[in-house]
């Protein structure tokens, strides 16, 4: 009886604080609130359209399909100690490679808007490029890990990883897939950053390639016009600045509070990509500064605590869990402030979705999963500390 | 695994960087924040400005259009809702056997309808201004990308019957002729204005605010009688055809107010299917279209010469041997008569007659008066396009000019105009102005324009015209004592004489106390008669009849048998000066 107790104590559950409640609210806060904002803004095109066969819940039905499967696949990660990922990292990395690849084939990859992003699998796409970012965190902080000593040499340390990168990053290119693109450069400069990689010949690098990239914008005016075209969106509001103004247009319409919720009017097929790429200009709309300024701010918590996680882990020198735990920071931190820098026009229109948010299968996916990982890794730190195996 | 958990190596991971890195990122959030700030708080004016303009829209509410109502209240012409279907031809995939059917209840080609749904647009009409029947059986197929929008037709009850008088609309619903345009501000009403947000297909999303109400139109209340001007057209329908004539026109006013109760022209169309129109037609004869009226013009001569005291009403006059030269011209009776009363010059109609009364005027009192009779001015009701005639000015009138105009010719008039010029016979006098709108009070007084005594000496005259021994014995009505005089002109083509007619009739009833005018014109007849005694006259009895009965004016004679079997009536003929 007494052996039963004490096994029984054992094989229990984690106590509730052994979870970072910040984090995890911060997490399904988002999803939810995404889930409702995925459903306003979809409402009139769904009912609209012939493709969704003028159902007004069809984005919202498959988004919550995509969340629930996004969910379990969390609470199944979450039982993977990281030390398995770590493992399987380079294999993962050569499984996303190969899954680029194939995306790039035609009639295998699907086109849509002159993007070969995706890659159908019965009923749903799969979009390997979402995948591919949760893969590069794994990578890299692997790479690191296993290259340590090498960090001060540009040849051992930097050189392999940015081959790798490049590689990867033209897979994207060919797509294209700029969004991907830059979201997974920053990941795997992030984590070699973190890692230790020799600081002057990081900053060597970094101003060589602002530089290039200045001369190559001030030696074509077509660049130029390119990259800062969104700068002022109302000199061609009905052609390249279509999108843009209607975001700002609906910043400004939500005012503080907003025009309630549902009450959008850039939704009602105004504003293209509403429910995906520009989900934040309805919130900014229907909800106003405060909707904006709550998206924010749990962005932001959870960006600190993947990094507070990440340091815990970096103490209990445990290298490749922080960096992993940085790496997903890094990622939802760079890619949800593309995304909203898009939004409001601070940077130049590209793809991307916004983290835990947009409608997109794959996406919520891998952001689950990550988030799923970042837990665990913190799951790890408090059994440590405690004196327990992680 | 063994390798990264040494001691030594973790120190390799400085702090500062993961520090440095969250610092950057939140820096980044801040940026965010301080960017939705200036677009939500301070620069919003401007984009919502920019939202406005792009879909704030103000949208026309259409005011219904008044209703053109006869004296009693008879709907002539209303607007009534009917549906036009459109189409977004990218939503509208429909099978074969949809196209199929909504071909048939749209009545149109299946093909014609498929080549509309394949236009590159977005918006497109299939069919405008169907039936409300049809639009509901349309609506129930329940086609995908097909929709409906409310308009409204004008539809004009009474057809081709009124349809000069009335005029019409266009699509948009305004004024293009007749009544419908002489009044086209008071029936049209004010459309309002609605300010709201329509989303990027054009639908309302929105009501932001009421800009002004639409004013409906008014209701217009015309003179006409819905009974007599169906009477009038009728039988001036039944003449022409029964003569072949090429055109004819009435008209029908109320002696005592000036009201204008009927108006007709032929040919007519009809104006709730103008699919062919010509314009022959369109045209409003009765007042666009002026004509040498002919001997209707010589009472006003006879009338002038005994307000002038020049002649009695039983002064004598010879008009033997019925030819009359004056300068290079001849002048011709039909029948030479002899020695002749004024009276009975007007009785039997004589050109020479009237010529030597004429000849005893100044140009400037006969064209004095023709101008204060309204011709040579258009009547100014309101209808586009009437005519004023042709009145030269006094100083150019040679002798023979001025003594044909005595007797009609030389001088042009509508007959609107002629009809009006009535009025100071039937009016003891007085001439008073014309009205299409019904009057609550009959003006009070108007222009005098001859003594009451010279007004009732010519009535008697043009009493004799229509009885035994006059020219036009079939324009008497049993029951009432009626007056008029005939006219039967040659036509002017290309400035000379044709062997073409105008044959026209104007009378008044009852002559004790004339309530109505009827005037009717006869264009071309060519079925062998073309006297104005024998064409117009018995329109003239019919409408007068009917009108009279309708109106319940009582009898002022006995009911006796209508003396005209045979009885020689008088001819009255057109005289074609020679040489001119």
């Amino acid at each position: 009886m007494r052996a039963l107790t004490l096994r029984a104590a054992r094989a229990a559950p984690k106590p509730p604080q052994d979870v970072d409640l910040a984090l995890l609210w911060s997490a399904l806060g988002l999803l939810l609130f995404g889930m409702v904002m995925v459903y306003s803004a979809s409402i009139a095109i769904a009912e609209g359209s012939r493709f969704t066969g003028y159902q007004s819940g069809y984005f919202l039905v498959r988004h919550g399909v995509f969340v629930a499967i996004g969910i379990i696949a969390a609470v199944v990660v979450y039982q993977v100690p990281v030390r398995v990922w770590q493992q399987a990292a380079p294999w993962l990395f050569l499984a996303g490679v190969a899954l680029l690849v194939i995306v790039l084939i035609p009639h295998l990859g699907r086109e849509v808007n002159g993007a070969r992003r995706w890659l159908p699998l019965g009923p749903v796409n799969l979009q390997p490029s979402e995948l591919m970012k949760l893969f590069a965190v794994l990578y890299a902080a692997d790479y690191t890990v296993r290259k340590l000593a090498d960090m001060g040499s540009f040849r051992r340390g930097f050189f392999p990883m940015a081959l790798v990168m490049a590689l990867v990053g033209g897979l994207l290119l060919r797509e294209p897939d700029f969004g991907a693109f830059v979201v997974i450069i920053c990941i795997a400069m992030g984590i070699l950053f973190l890692g230790g990689i020799n600081a002057r010949l990081f900053t060597l690098l970094f101003l060589f390639l602002a530089a290039a990239f200045v001369i190559l914008i001030w030696t074509s005016p077509y660049r130029r016009e390119r990259i800062f075209g969104f700068m002022d969106p109302w000199s061609d509001a009905f052609g390249k600045g279509y999108q843009l103004s209607h975001a700002l247009i609906a910043f400004g319409r939500g005012e503080w509070f907003g025009v309630g919720l549902g009450a959008s009017v850039e939704k009602l097929f105004y504003l293209p990509e509403a429910h995906t790429d520009f989900l934040l200009a309805v919130v900014a709309e229907e909800l106003g500064f405060a909707g904006v300024l709550v998206v924010v701010a749990l962005f932001a918590v959870i960006v600190q605590r993947a990094f507070a996680i990440g340091r815990q882990a970096l103490i209990l020198e445990r290298v490749y869990s922080g960096l992993v735990a940085m790496g997903i920071g890094i990622w939802i931190g760079i890619q949800s402030f593309i995304n909203m820098g898009v939004n409001m026009g601070l940077l130049p229109t590209k793809g991307l979705t916004l983290p835990l948010m947009s409608f997109g299968g794959s996406g919520i996916l891998a952001n689950c999963v990550a988030l799923a990982i970042l837990l665990r890794v913190d799951w790890e730190n408090r059994q440590l500390m405690r004196g327990l195996p992680a | 695994m063994k390798f990264a958990n040494s001691p030594l190596l973790s120190s390799l991971l400085p702090t500062w960087r993961a520090r440095f890195v969250l610092l950057v990122l939140l820096t980044a959030f801040a940026s965010l924040v301080a960017r939705a700030l200036y677009l939500q708080g301070v620069n919003n004016d401007f984009l919502q400005q920019k939202g406005e303009s792009r879909y704030s829209r103000v949208i026309e509410l259409s005011a219904t259009r008044g209703r053109i109502v006869d004296r009693h209240g008879d709907v002539l012409a209303v607007s009534t809702p009917v549906k036009s279907v459109w189409a977004i031809p990218e939503d509208a995939r429909l099978t074969p056997a949809q196209v199929r059917s909504l071909a048939r209840l749209l009545e149109m080609e299946p093909r014609e309808v498929s080549r509309r749904l394949a236009a590159d647009s977005d918006f497109v009409f299939l069919k405008r201004q169907i039936a409300p029947h049809v639009a509901e059986k349309v609506a129930a197929l329940n086609l995908p990308g097909i929709h409906q929008q409310r308009e409204y037709r004008r539809y004009y009850p009474a057809g081709e019957v009124t349809a000069h008088m009335l005029g019409f609309t266009g699509v948009d619903e305004n004024g293009q002729e007749g009544i419908e345009l002489a009044f086209d501000s008071r029936l049209a009403g004010k459309p309002g204005g609605r300010r709201v947000i329509k989303d990027r297909l054009g639908r309302i999303v929105e009501d932001v605010e009421s800009v002004r109400k639409p004013q409906d139109g008014q209701d217009i209340t015309l003179a006409l009688d819905s009974k007599i001007q169906y009477l009038a057209y009728t039988h001036l329908k039944q003449a022409i055809v029964e003569h072949k004539a090429k055109a004819g026109g009435i008209v029908v006013l109320d002696a005592k107010s000036g009201e204008v109760l009927a108006l007709a022209n032929l040919p007519t169309y009809n104006p709730n299917n103008r699919g062919r129109l010509s314009g022959a037609q369109l045209r409003n004869r009765a007042l666009t279209d002026t004509f040498e009226p002919g001997s209707t013009m010589k009472p006003f001569t006879v009338a002038l010469a005994l307000e002038k005291g020049r002649y009695r009403f039983d002064s004598q006059i010879q008009t033997a041997p019925g030819r009359l030269t004056i300068g290079a011209a001849t002048i011709h009776d039909a029948h030479p008569h002899g020695l002749l009363t004024v009276a009975e010059v007007v009785q039997k109609s004589s050109n020479v007659g009237v010529a030597k009364i004429a000849a005893d005027l100044a140009p400037e009192e006969m064209w004095q008066m023709f101008d204060t009779l309204g011709f040579g001015t258009p009547p100014k009701l309101g209808f586009p396009g009437e005519a004023g005639g042709r009145l030269r000015p006094y100083k150019t009138w040679r002798p023979i000019e001025q003594a044909t105009m005595s007797y009609g010719h030389g001088i042009s008039v509508s007959l609107m105009q002629l009809a009006r010029a009535y009025l100071v016979f039937a009016r003891d006098g007085d001439l008073i102005p014309l009205s299409l709108i019904k009057l609550d009070t009959p003006p009070l007084a108007g222009r005098r324009v001859f003594s009451g005594q010279t007004a009732r000496e010519v009535r008697v005259m043009l009493e004799m015209a229509v009885q035994p021994g006059g020219t036009a014995p079939k324009a008497q009505v049993p029951g009432y004592r009626v007056a008029g005089k005939t006219g039967t002109a040659h036509k002017l083509e290309g400035g000379r004489y044709s062997n073409q007619y105008v044959s026209s009739f104007v009378g008044f009833a009852p002559a004790s106390d004339p309530r109505l005018i009827v005037a009717v014109m006869i264009d071309e007849p060519s079925a062998g008669r073309y006297y104005g005694g024998e064409v117009a006259a018995p329109v003239f009895s019919r409408v007068m009849a009917g009108a009279l009965r309708a109106l319940g004016v009582p009898p002022d004679t006995p009911l006796a048998p209508v003396q005209v079997a045979r009885q020689n009536a008088a001819r009255e003929v057109p005289a074609v000066p020679e040489s001119m």
